[in-house]
């Protein structure tokens, strides 16, 4: 990107894209609790009613089922509704129409109806917020087959790949994190795209390939400056969507590396973890020095408790002394 | 049970394989996933990994040597085994059975005689004793000649990892200077390859089953082949003026003669004089072979994947400039749209490349192993020359041989170049 650049907060990117994509095409609307005179429960959709109206920005009844229900009707049938879930832990309710109706719609119906309709909020832990509210649904829900899934790690990237979701055809879950809105990041001026399924070289290096997305990348970024003091040159990828998954860019630097961790804030068991490691442990078998190590969330309820809660996640500790381990320096 | 390892199918359209290369003897430990040999396809040249822990107790066919595909090639004793179902194993009888394509799987069960106290043929190899080594330290150790048995793993359960390797990379001598030339090829892929990370706005391009096949063929030409070259001028006038006339001539019969037709005419018959130019150096012996079977290097267009491929013209000493010309036609044809099959493109005994119609003066060629000699032509160009001690304007041809120096000496070269030139200079010699 060589546009001029400013610096912007993730909210703000996410708004921009949402905001130009709804300039450029009337069939985009956004729904939502509060997003509309609230400006948003996290000030995403801040000054989008103003300037759209009620009829393009509307406020919904807290009812996840049937206002993610409506969007669906509405995509089948012409429109590009995005829908804000105030929080990912919030679309459970809304389990069958995400999961069970719009991934499925065109297959079903034999391509007569597409589902074209982003469903975006925060995933993750937002900080002491308890078990029930700090759903990672990213192992949950990409193992729908049938819909696109992308997990920004930063403002750039954030509104390159909103406005390719919103003309996407597919039901694509864009997942946010309450601890990255207020983060603030380079932002090119002017329209830009970001194409799925490509990932980012966030930091190149020799020793050991680290395969993240979303919110853990940052800590991945932190460990591979901690692990560079130490010798070790990792490289950092950024997957930014894992459905689809950029495998040849793993596999190309895996083969590099020979080592490879991947940091995933969902739980272990059948996640994109597993997933990547799966899909390492065959395609670059020969070229391992080690098997892949795995750093996820603890395998139990999100604790409340402040310090358990950071053990509990993917942290910068922990990805450091996974990346000692796969290469024997532990 | 001993495992009889079968020429493995390694695409589609193979019927049979070449062994190029055994990465183990008899009486070697292997494990699943080692690469036990080379095999040469149609289409590339592969590796072939067993997938049976035990020790190569027999191997039936030599490097070098093709054989279809589910010919038995090896016999893999695993543990318990003895000499004696070894043996049974690779007797003909039991060859015979699974030669039988699509029915010979790996590890097919035989007669086995009972023995009461099982004996390894040998002790090199028991389960307890088997080495843990990580993919890529095993990868590496070879390409560093580093041997395993000598290495105590670091890692968990005694694993052999990369960092083992490069401490006892580290810690061997360096080699004494060789006082015989090492002749074995360097495999291609690790040749002077690139293993620094990528910089801002570069990309890789995946290497091709041909690609490999051609780096290694020429990595291998290149580097065990002492080439050197001799290169000659040809008047093309009389070639080019004949030409012209056959061609108008000839024009409704549909023959459209090139100029590359005349010239693997007139090499092919340039044999009869000079046998070592359609040649095979043999390690102890020089094989003159009876055919001349000429290549034509033909290149492949962007959408079959770029690179080139060697077509063979059969008893090219044999046959007339029409049907040269139309049999090099339909090859070049077939090479750029379907592809090749294997009878297309095997037993070349002598190489033409031609790089003429891109308006090249001259180049020089690597030599197609197992021919001692390939032809690299330029373009007749049209230039000031000397013709009977007058300055006049004429098309001239830069020919350029590369030959093996175990099979030709420079004084051979210059008489076959000689021979070849009186051919192109005095066509008619190429057409009664």
């Amino acid at each position: 990107m060589t546009a001029t650049m400013r610096e912007i907060e993730f909210r703000d990117a996410v708004r921009e894209a949402m905001s130009e994509e709804m300039r450029r095409d009337t069939r985009v609307m956004l729904l939502g609790e509060e997003v509309a005179q609230y400006n948003g429960a996290y000030k995403v959709s801040r000054g989008m009613l103003d300037e759209f109206g009620p009829r393009r920005v509307i406020d919904t009844p807290i009812s996840e089922s049937g206002f993610a229900g409506m969007a669906i009707g509405a995509a089948m049938l012409g429109l590009r509704p995005i829908v804000e879930f105030m929080s990912w832990s919030f679309s459970l309710v809304a389990a069958d129409p995400i999961l069970n109706n719009a991934p499925k719609m065109l297959y079903m119906s034999g391509g007569q109806y597409g589902c074209p309709v982003v469903f975006r909020g925060n995933d993750g832990a937002g900080g002491q917020l308890g078990s029930t509210h700090s759903w990672a649904v990213e192992g949950l829900f990409s193992n729908v087959p049938g819909l696109k899934m992308v997990i920004p790690s930063n403002p750039a990237d954030a509104k390159g790949l909103m406005k390719t979701a919103i003309r996407d055809d597919d039901p694509v879950f864009f997942l946010e994190s309450e601890r990255l809105l207020s983060l603030k990041g380079d932002v090119p001026e002017g329209e830009y795209l970001i194409p799925f399924g490509q990932a980012r070289i966030a930091r190149a290096g020799r020793d050991c390939t680290i395969v993240s997305f979303g919110r853990p990348v940052h800590f991945c970024l932190e460990a591979a400056d901690a692990l560079a003091r130490e010798g070790v040159d990792c490289e950092v990828l950024d997957m930014r969507t894992i459905r689809p998954l950029d495998a040849a860019a793993i596999v190309r630097s895996v083969r590099r590396t020979g080592a490879c961790v991947v940091v995933d804030q969902s739980w272990s068991f059948g996640s994109p973890g597993s997933e990547v490691a799966a899909l390492v442990h065959r395609e670059c078998f020969d070229d391992l020095d080690n098997h892949v190590h795995r750093v996820h969330s603890a395998d139990v309820p999100a604790p409340y408790s402040y310090d358990l809660e950071q053990e509990y996640l993917p942290n910068t500790r922990r990805v450091c002394e996974a990346v000692r381990a796969c290469l024997y320096r532990a | 049970m001993p495992v009889q390892i079968t020429m493995p199918r390694l695409s589609d359209t193979m019927q049979s394989g070449t062994i190029v290369r055994w990465n183990v003897k008899e009486g070697d430990s292997v494990a699943s996933g080692d690469v036990v040999a080379d095999v040469e396809t149609d289409k590339a040249t592969m590796e072939m990994p067993v997938y049976d822990d035990g020790v190569i107790s027999k191997i039936m066919v030599a490097a070098g040597q093709q054989v279809p595909v589910g010919t038995p090639i090896a016999i893999i004793a695993v543990d318990g085994d003895d000499g004696q179902a070894v043996a049974v194993a690779s007797s003909p009888a039991s060859a015979q059975t699974s030669a039988a394509p699509a029915a010979a799987p790996n590890g097919q069960p035989v007669p086995h005689a009972p023995q009461p106290q099982p004996q390894r043929a040998h002790a090199v190899d028991s389960p307890s004793a088997r080495v843990r080594v990580s993919p890529l330290a095993r990868r590496m150790a070879e390409e560093l000649g580093v041997s395993l048995d000598a290495i105590r793993g670091s890692g968990p359960g005694g694993r052999i990892v990369k960092q083992d390797i490069l401490a006892a990379a580290n810690r061997q001598p360096s080699a004494p200077a060789p006082t015989v030339l090492e002749t074995r090829p360097l495999p291609a892929e690790t040749a002077l390859a690139y293993h620094a990370p990528l910089g801002a706005g570069s990309s890789e391009v995946t290497v091709s089953g041909m690609r490999q096949a051609i780096a290694r063929r020429l990595v291998e030409s290149k580097s065990t082949i002492p080439h050197y070259q001799v290169a000659m001028r040809v008047n093309m006038d009389p070639l080019l003026e004949l030409r012209t006339m056959l061609n108008a001539q000839l024009e409704p019969q549909g023959v459209k003669l090139s100029v590359n037709d005349f010239i693997v005419r007139a090499c092919a018959l340039a044999m009869a004089a000079h046998p070592f130019f359609n040649a095979s150096w043999a390690g102890d012996r020089i094989i003159l072979h009876g055919d001349v079977n000429v290549g034509v290097a033909v290149s492949l267009p962007a959408e079959r994947g770029g690179g080139l491929v060697v077509a063979v013209l059969q008893h090219a000493n044999r046959k007339g400039l029409r049907d040269i010309s139309t049999e090099t036609r339909a090859l070049a044809e077939k090479a750029r749209t379907r592809g090749l099959g294997p009878e297309d493109m095997s037993g070349a005994t002598f190489t033409i490349s031609n790089l003429g119609m891109f308006g090249v003066d001259n180049f020089t060629a690597i030599i197609n192993p197992p021919n001692s000699a390939i032809l690299a032509c330029g373009a007749a160009v049209e230039q000031p020359v000397v013709r009977n001690h007058q300055l006049v304007v004429g098309h001239e041809m830069q020919a350029t041989l590369s030959l093996d120096h175990r099979v030709i000496d420079g004084a051979m070269a210059a008489e076959y170049l000689q021979t070849v030139k009186h051919n192109l200079e005095n066509p008619a010699t190429l057409l009664v």
